[in-house]
């Protein structure tokens, strides 16, 4: 939570000094403070969803421990004792199912889990991992997308990933600028070419294409473990 | 949606037995719950749902009933209220939000208790957490 409120703290009190950048680092500011709500909601969603698979686990599993030294033994109770082995094997497959298509459906980067936009978008996008095989044709606003449910990003250059990248993560043009040492006049230039690539009306709808994991940002060539441009 | 019928286990409950009632929508949950008490003289009925779940009550005598907070159709809170309102059966709540659920910071365990659940667990809790729970609630029954 830390990382989402530094976010949030940074960006707004920065609109107030920025004339023309005004409405937008407000935009970016509320986002930021969206995203901690929605990681929360996130969260909330997947702490529902495991819930019972875990309890029904730490029971079996527990239940083994308990009697882990009559279980060599025969006996009367060695039937129940066989269906709680067996029952401890089918739970923890059946989460290891859930982990895995929670993977699937959540492509963006392990350290950008607060970066679901939407309290609405979490929940869709919870319900369509949790359920198998599904694989929407379109994204949330309509916009052209691949059987995934992806957007093709391929036609970004590496730049305008670097860019997206960083808009992603809740920075400001001026954040933006200065981490890959550009104008941000040149940066804003950036975002709007990837905002006609994707289509996209706005940062926030450009935002959410990246947060809801359907713009995969794979990390480009000549981009270090910190984010710089090593170019 | 169709109203899961209630389980009941093959067994008929004998006289010196614990009989437990499991209310929960997860069946893998109350299945754990009854396959854990199996060996330890308890008798557990499933109901995966709230309604199923008071229509045993009123049918069967149980020592101890366990109801998960979140369910569809009739929750556990109003589902503790109901049965309160006219049973003094020990009630045991059950949910994996202990502190707060996402936006509204709520203590959903505090709820039930203060809707006439006796005792709250946490899930996931452990095979001695829940024998405790039992035989802590079925001490209410006992003249003092």
């Amino acid at each position: 939570m830390s990382h989402i409120d530094g976010l949030a703290a940074r960006s707004l009190p920065q609109a107030a000094n920025d004339g023309e950048q005004v409405s937008d680092d407000f935009e970016i500011g509320r986002i930021a403070s969206v995203r901690a709500r929605i990681a929360s909601e996130v969260g909330a969603a997947m702490v529902h969803e495991l819930n019972g698979p875990l309890t029904a686990l730490l029971l079996y599993v527990g239940d083994i421990y308990e009697n882990r030294n009559r279980m060599a033994e025969t006996g009367a109770d060695r039937d129940s004792l066989k269906r709680v082995v067996e029952s401890a094997f089918d739970e923890t497959r059946r989460i290891c199912a859930l982990v895995h298509r929670m993977g699937d459906g959540f492509k963006a980067p392990i350290d950008q889990e607060t970066s679901i936009l939407a309290a609405r978008d979490a929940i869709a996008w919870w319900s369509k991992a949790a359920a198998p095989g599904h694989a929407p044709a379109q994204g949330a606003d309509g916009l052209a997308a691949d059987g995934c449910g992806r957007i093709d990003i391929s036609r970004l250059t590496r730049r305008e990933r670097e860019v997206l990248q960083l808009v992603s993560e809740g920075l400001s043009s001026k954040e933006g600028a200065k981490k890959l040492r550009i104008s941000h006049r040149t940066f804003e230039c950036y975002r709007s070419a990837i905002m006609r690539k994707l289509g996209t009306k706005n940062t926030a709808e450009l935002v959410r294409l990246v947060v809801t994991g359907m713009a995969i940002l794979s990390k480009p060539q000549g981009f270090d473990h910190a984010g710089h441009s090593v170019d | 949606m169709a109203i899961a019928p209630v389980h009941i286990t093959a067994e008929p409950p004998g006289v010196a037995k614990t009989k437990i009632l499991v209310i929960d929508d997860d069946a893998c949950v109350g299945a754990a719950i009854q396959a854990v008490l199996a060996r330890r003289r308890c008798d557990t009925i499933l109901a995966h749902r709230a309604i199923a779940g008071i229509h045993a009550l009123e049918q069967y005598a149980f020592d101890v009933v366990m109801i998960d907070i979140f369910m569809p159709g009739l929750n556990g809170i109003d589902t503790i209220r109901h049965i309160r309102s006219s049973s003094q059966v020990p009630i045991i709540a059950m949910s994996g939000f202990r502190l707060r659920s996402s936006s509204d910071a709520v203590d959903y365990l505090e709820i039930a208790t203060r809707s006439g659940a006796d005792l709250c667990i946490q899930k996931p809790f452990q095979p001695m957490e829940l024998v405790e729970a039992i035989e802590w609630s079925r001490a209410l029954l006992r003249p003092h």
